[in-house]
């Protein structure tokens, strides 16, 4: 081996990440060579030094304390807005906007004992407003789609096709994992001008519908692909929408 | 009425404990690290808990301490570039520590020295570079948990991690010559 692999490879052996093999082998260069040892040793000393001497913070109990108090007002708060049909504390707000438009909306249900149509196109909304409006529009940012749907694997029981529209005028942004109706769903956001669109996906089941819809000057966009339910909801124009609908079936 | 979540209430707050809490100190020792003020990751681990508590069935069993930190660096990573895009200049990570710094006589005999000079050059590491030095070298993450929980590959974690100690090095052994030791 020679000096040049053996720096490459320095880093792995110090942090115990290399195979027997090739630890051999990087050992046997460096007791043959001084310099690539000082170098090694240098490593060592850093890491000693971190270890011993960079602070190690530790959580505050006063934090780890509010942390508690508000995964427990959670906790209540799921369970009255539950009691009260809807699954947000802070659905309360969004439902007052939505008041106005909700007196003729449809309550069908679906499918008995399953979400009926009104509370899932409340979800939609609210789920696009508190992404808006809060601090988490993202979880994994990238324009690529390539590290988006991977971003996915392990976090939910499904895979989401990603895809960047970019070409059509339509960027992706990138993706989170969103709770939305009872269930864990993937969000994928995407661009077009200033706005946002957040596209929900989830598996197929109970829920299905006519699409578009309009609801307070945000458009709803539903259709189905590869077993998967596909909700684009934005504020741009309904033609706007289907286009983008249009651009990721295609 | 709704399909409710797999556990009943009680379930997921005895799962938070057992989940979560646990890993509250690193969470907070990465997003300190991140951050670099006390007030700024208290917010973000409050926030980031929440999250793990809202998304529970996103976990899907496998190391716990890497999917909470996963939504602490994605929160802090967030909340960076939030700050940043409202600024009109950007935050240049190497420029504010990279020059030495003026050091007293007492920081130059003691360890707190050595404690401020670390601090300051992880600090001043670009946060690309910081993240992968935290996660590995406080967490004792290995390579695979690193690249999980930045979703990074695993190259980049390598080249990452070797570049942020070389620029470290240079860094402290730039703050030791200033120092005079």
């Amino acid at each position: 081996m020679n000096c040049e692999s053996a720096r490459q490879l320095i880093d792995q052996l110090l942090d115990e990440e290399l195979d027997a093999g090739l630890r051999i082998e990087v050992r046997g260069h460096l007791a043959d060579c001084r310099a690539c040892l000082e170098a090694y040793a240098r490593l060592q000393d850093q890491k000693a030094e971190i270890q011993g001497y960079a602070p190690h913070y530790e959580a505050p109990a006063a934090l780890v304390a509010s942390i508690r108090a508000a995964v427990e007002r959670e906790a209540a708060g799921e369970k009255a807005a539950l009691a009260a049909g809807t699954k947000w504390r802070w659905a309360a707000v969004a439902a007052s906007v939505l008041l106005a438009v909700s007196l003729g909306w449809n309550f069908a249900t679906l499918r008995s004992g399953g979400i009926n149509r009104d509370m899932l196109e409340e979800s939609l909304l609210t789920s696009h407003l508190r992404s808006l409006i809060g601090t988490h529009l993202l979880d994994v940012v990238s324009t690529d789609q390539h590290t988006v749907k991977p971003w996915f694997n392990g976090k939910l029981d499904f895979s989401p096709d990603v895809r960047d529209l970019s070409g059509g005028g339509f960027p992706l942004a990138g993706g989170r994992i969103d709770y939305l109706a009872g269930r864990t769903v993937a969000a994928l956001v995407f661009h077009r001008r200033q706005h946002v669109i957040n596209l929900f996906v989830w598996p197929v089941d109970a829920l299905a519908g006519a699409s578009p819809w309009s609801r307070q000057g945000f458009n709803l966009v539903h259709w189905e692909s590869g077993g998967l339910n596909y909700w684009a909801v934005s504020d741009i124009p309904v033609s706007e929408l289907q286009q983008f609908q249009a651009l990721y079936e295609k | 009425m709704v399909s409710g979540p797999a556990l009943p209430r009680p379930a997921r707050l005895e799962w938070f404990e057992e989940i979560v809490v646990p890993h509250l100190n690193a969470a907070y020792n990465l997003a300190r690290w991140l951050m670099r003020n006390d007030d700024d990751a208290q917010d973000a681990v409050q926030e980031a808990s929440l999250r793990a508590y809202r998304f529970f069935d996103g976990y899907r069993g496998g190391d716990p301490k890497s999917w909470l930190l996963s939504i602490v660096r994605n929160t802090c990573m967030t909340w960076r570039r939030r700050t940043q895009r409202g600024l009109s200049t950007v935050v240049f990570d190497e420029t504010v520590h990279g020059a030495a710094r003026e050091s007293t006589a007492e920081e130059q005999l003691v360890d707190a020295g050595r404690r401020s000079a670390l601090r300051d050059c992880i600090e001043g590491l670009p946060v690309d570079y910081r993240e992968v030095l935290i996660l590995r070298e406080f967490e004792e993450m290995s390579y695979k948990q690193i690249a999980e929980t930045a979703e990074l590959p695993i190259g980049t974690v390598m080249s990452r991690l070797a570049r942020a100690r070389q620029r470290l090095e240079e860094c402290v052994s730039g703050r030791r010559r200033a120092a005079g030791v």
